[in-house]
Formats: C-alpha cells, sequence, structure tokens
C-alpha cells in the first residue's frame, strides 16, 4: 500500500473510516486522516464512496408496523394457551437454547439406540426362544434315549445281581417328568409342541416286533407299578395313579430250596408260579425272582418247600420208578387238583398287592 | 435508540404482575423496534410480523422471569435477536434465500416491486432518488454475513450505542467498533459490486 501525503499509510486511513465517519477520532488523528486524503485521491475517493454507503443506510427509514399486529399476537398467545404443545413456530425447536437442545438430542439418541437393540434382541429372543424349545425337546428324545440305554443297562447289571430293573423309561413318562422344567403348560402351548403332537400323530406306527416288546415291557411295568408305592414326588404318584408306572422293586422275600434235581425243581417252581397267577421277573442258574400276589404268598411258600422236600422224594421215586412204581404221578396229580381248588380263592385276593420273592436254589 | 421511548419501569412491574393493559403498551411501544430489527434481519415483511409477534409471546410468557426492569429494552431486543438467529437459520435450511433471484419481485413497505426497478446497471445514485434505495440496502443487507448485518442493523439502523452493543453481544466495545467497520466496508463492497 502507497503511502499518502501524511504520515499514515492508506491502509490505516482506511481503518479509519467509520471513526472519521462518526466523528469520534481524536482531533490530532483526525487531523492526520484528513490531511492523507487531501492529499491521496485513491482514499478520497473511498472515504466519498463510504460516506454515500454510510449515507443510505441511515436514510432507511423504519418500516410500518402491519396493521392488526396486536390482534394477531393476542390470537397467537390465545391458540398456545389452547393447545400448549402445539408448535410455537415454524422455528419452535430453533427458539430453544442449547443448554436444552444438546440434553434432548443425547436423551433421544439414546433412546433410539435402546430402542433399535430392543427391536435387534427382541427377534432373536423370539428365535432364541423357539431354538431353546427345539433344543428342549430334542435333549428330551437324547435324554429318554439314554436313560433307556441306562435302564437298559441297569437291568442287564441287575440280572447279574438279581435286581429288579429300577426304571422303565416310556417316552410318555419322561416327557410328563421333563415338563416341569420349562412349564408343563407353556410346553402344552408352544407351537413346537404342538406339531411335535402332530408329528407324533403323524409317525408311522412301529414294527410289529417292538409293539409286542413294548406291550411286554408295559405289562412288566405294570406289575411294578402294583408291587411298589410311588415315590413322593409329585408326578411318581400322579404317574402310578393314572398309569401304574413301570416301577420294578426289590424282593422283599427270599427263599432257599434245597433241591437234588434242579430241572425238575425249576420246572415245577415255574408250574407253582404259574398256579399262584404269579409271573417270572428274571431267571437266573441259580436264582429267580418271582412276582406274586401278596395273598397267595404264604401257600407258595408251602408249596415251594414241598418242592424242596418233593424234589428229595422225587429222586427216591425216580429210584422206585426205575423198579416200576406208578405211585409218584398220581401224588403228583392229587397235588394239582388241590392246587386248582385253591386257585379261585387266590384269584380274588389277588387284585391289590404282590410281593417279590427272590428264591436260591442250593444243589445238595 | 430512535425507534422507541423507554418504557417505564411501573408498566413492566405491571404487565410481570398480569396486567394485560400493560403488556398491551409495551407491544404498542416495542412493536416498531422489534418489527424493524426483524424485517431488516430477513428481509420479508411477513416473517417480520410472525417472528416480532413470537417475539412479544415470548415477552408474555416469561416476563415473570425479569428480575431487572431497568434492563427491560435490553431484554427484549435480545429476545428479538436471538429469534432472528433461529429463524434465519430456520430459513436458511429450506433455502429460503436461495429461491431470491434476480427475476423475483422484491418486497418493499410500498408493496413488492420489480427487480428492473432496482437494476444493479443503475447508478446507485439513481436507484437512491428513485425510492428503491430501501430495498437496494435490504438485498445487500442481506448478502452480509449474519453477524456482520446485525452490527449494522443495531448500529446504523437502529441507532444502538457501542455500550448497548456490547451488553447485548457481549463482546468489547473495541471489538464491536472494528467488526462494525469492517461489515460497512464490506457493505459497501456488496452494494458496488451490485451497482455495476
Amino acid at each position: 500500500m502507497r503511502r499518502g501525503g501524511g504520515s499514515m499509510d492508506c491502509e490505516k486511513v482506511r481503518d479509519r473510516f467509520s471513526s472519521l465517519w462518526e466523528k469520534e477520532l481524536a482531533p490530532s488523528e483526525e487531523k492526520i486522516v484528513r490531511e492523507h486524503l487531501s492529499s491521496c485521491p485513491g482514499c478520497q475517493k473511498e472515504f466519498e464512496r463510504f460516506g454515500k454507503t454510510m449515507g443510505w443506510l441511515c436514510s432507511v427509514g423504519d418500516v410500518e408496523v402491519p396493521e392488526g399486529f396486536l390482534p394477531g399476537l393476542y390470537k397467537k398467545i390465545e391458540e398456545r394457551k389452547t393447545s400448549p404443545l402445539a408448535e410455537k413456530s415454524r422455528g419452535g425447536w430453533f427458539i430453544f437454547p442449547l443448554s436444552f437442545k444438546l440434553p434432548a438430542q443425547a436423551i433421544a439418541m439414546v433412546g433410539i439406540v435402546f430402542l433399535v437393540l430392543y427391536l435387534t434382541k427382541m427377534m432373536p429372543m423370539e428365535v432364541s426362544r423357539q431354538r431353546d424349545a427345539e433344543q428342549t425337546s430334542s435333549s428330551l428324545s437324547e435324554e429318554k434315549k439314554s436313560e433307556q440305554l441306562f435302564a437298559h443297562k441297569k437291568t442287564e447289571n441287575e440280572k447279574g445281581s438279581f435286581e429288579i430293573p429300577a426304571e422303565a423309561t416310556r417316552r410318555k413318562d419322561i416327557e410328563h417328568l421333563q415338563t416341569p422344567a420349562l412349564g408343563k403348560k407353556e410346553i402344552e402351548d408352544t407351537p413346537i409342541a404342538q406339531t411335535k403332537g402332530e408329528a407324533k400323530n403323524e409317525e408311522a406306527p412301529p414294527p410289529k416286533s417292538e409293539i409286542m416288546a413294548s406291550q411286554q415291557i408295559e405289562s412288566k411295568e405294570a406289575i411294578g407299578a402294583r408291587i411298589q408305592t410311588p415315590g413322593p414326588d409329585k408326578f411318581e404318584k400322579e404317574l402310578a395313579a393314572k398309569e401304574k408306572p413301570a416301577l420294578a422293586s426289590r424282593p422283599t422275600q427270599e427263599i432257599t430250596l434245597r433241591i437234588a434235581d434242579r430241572e425238575k425243581a425249576i420246572f415245577q417252581l415255574q408250574g407253582l408260579v404259574k398256579h399262584f397267577r404269579g409271573e417270572m421277573v428274571t431267571e437266573e442258574e441259580n436264582g429267580f425272582i418271582v412276582s406274586l400276589p401278596t395273598a397267595s404268598f404264604p401257600e407258595f411258600k408251602k408249596e415251594l418247600e414241598e418242592i424242596s422236600a418233593s424234589t428229595k422224594t422225587d429222586k427216591m421215586m425216580a429210584k422206585k420208578r426205575i423198579a416200576g412204581s406208578p405211585g409218584a404221578t398220581a401224588g403228583f396229580k392229587r397235588e394239582e387238583a388241590t392246587e386248582r381248588s385253591k386257585e379261585a380263592v387266590k384269584v380274588a385276593s389277588d387284585q391289590e398287592s404282590r410281593t417279590v420273592v427272590l428264591i436260591l436254589l442250593t444243589q445238595e | 435508540m430512535k425507534t422507541s421511548p423507554r418504557i417505564q419501569k411501573e408498566v413492566i412491574e405491571r404487565c410481570k404482575a398480569g396486567d394485560e393493559k400493560a403488556f398491551d403498551e409495551i407491544v404498542l411501544r416495542s412493536q416498531k423496534k422489534v418489527f424493524n430489527i426483524a424485517y431488516r434481519m430477513l428481509g420479508n415483511l411477513e416473517e417480520a410480523k410472525d417472528l416480532a409477534q413470537e417475539v412479544f409471546i415470548s415477552v408474555f410468557e416469561s416476563v415473570k422471569d425479569l428480575k431487572e426492569e431497568t434492563k427491560f429494552d435490553a431484554w427484549l431486543t435480545q429476545i428479538t435477536l436471538n429469534h432472528c438467529r433461529n429463524r434465519w437459520k430456520y430459513l436458511k435450511r429450506r433455502q429460503y434465500f436461495n429461491s431470491d433471484s434476480l427475476d423475483d419481485p422484491i418486497e418493499t413497505e410500498d408493496g413488492r416491486l420489480p427487480r428492473a426497478v432496482v437494476d444493479p446497471s443503475d447508478n446507485p445514485e439513481i436507484l437512491y432518488e428513485k425510492k428503491s434505495i430501501q430495498q437496494f440496502i435490504q438485498r445487500g443487507l442481506l448478502k452480509l454475513k449474519e453477524d456482520q448485518r446485525e452490527l449494522l442493523v443495531l448500529r446504523d439502523l437502529q441507532g444502538f450505542s457501542y455500550e448497548e452493543m456490547a451488553e447485548l453481544l457481549s463482546l468489547p466495545e473495541g471489538t464491536i467498533k472494528s467488526r462494525l467497520h469492517r461489515a460497512r466496508m464490506d457493505f459497501k463492497e456488496v452494494l458496488e459490486r451490485s451497482a455495476q
């Protein structure tokens, strides 16, 4: 910037235009500026333009307020009173100070985030709930299988140790026992449970051999139910009441037979069991577990003792038979006749409870 | 201040007490100033009217909270400026001012004038004489930055003192003066460019 006539350059002079125009400069400073302006045509012209602009600005008069301003104002106030939540103006939001707007925006953002999280979590939760239900049902079937396997193994083991299978595992029973974990009703109400039910209905019927086997198992279970009182568990009680659960039990009685002829003794034992409407639960080499109506147990025991004796006598008879005597068969027939006469009495008392007897055979 | 007479303290106290007549008096005494600031800041009569009414609604709602009645004028101007800033942002966001092409009619207090009247090819002196100077100035004002426009409106159009401006804008007087000078020089440039 070139220097003007005074001691001040053009830029500094132009910076003082406002002050000069408003006559706010100190007299000495004003003098210097005016000297510069008189000697610098550029600054002089610039100041003239500046003065003109300022003249225009200051010449701008006030605009009259439109008519009906006050009534319009009161109308708006009334509208606000009637609907205070209505937007105050088009720029309503901008009227609020930042101290209000920022927290409000932050809260809104947090709200949106939570909403999004809620919505995104909700859907997978529904899905996961369904998955859980599926997994539960599958785990139920797995558990069922494992329990069946366990029961099967246990049965095999118990056969060795002359014990009745601990627990039969029917699908229905397990399902009943498992329901409380999820809530019986919930499972029943779940679409999966329904579909499962449908699927169950739609399942192809099992092979005949399986049916036979399951019927046999069930009959054994029914016997077990009659033998043993149900456990303290509520469900077991219900099951016992409803379906006679397949619960086998340990022998309550033990009889040791001293026998001479093992095969014959077994044959006679089987006959006796059949006669007293009992059932052979397990048959081992030297041990039998027999389930009998409790009422007929004393007589059964007597007869059993007779077998013990008869095997001895039979041995002798066999010796005699070799010699050609038919008395033994006749005696056996008579024995059968007396037993049949007792049968009717036993049948009546047979209905209620049963006794499990362990019969051990010892060879003399 | 050249536009409105000072409102007496007792009127403000009555207004605070819920006297409707006192509020009317406040509105009648201040409406011109508020409306003109709004008009110069926004350049539209309808917007200015609406904004001025909003300002008085704010006064009506919050005059109870005014602690120093002597500072009512500054408080009122502050509310007006805040409303203007917010409305300007609102209108700018909606590209309200972008639609103001050279062919658009210019709105003045005398009505809407065709743009031909303010043909920038005209000499500014002629424009001044043609009485269309007001909207020529108004258009120049709208081309300035908002804070510069504020300074010109307050000082050169409304006649606020530097002291009042410093209080309103929370700036030192020296800063006000230097910024005002810059605003004036820019305004001059704007008008000269428009007149070329």
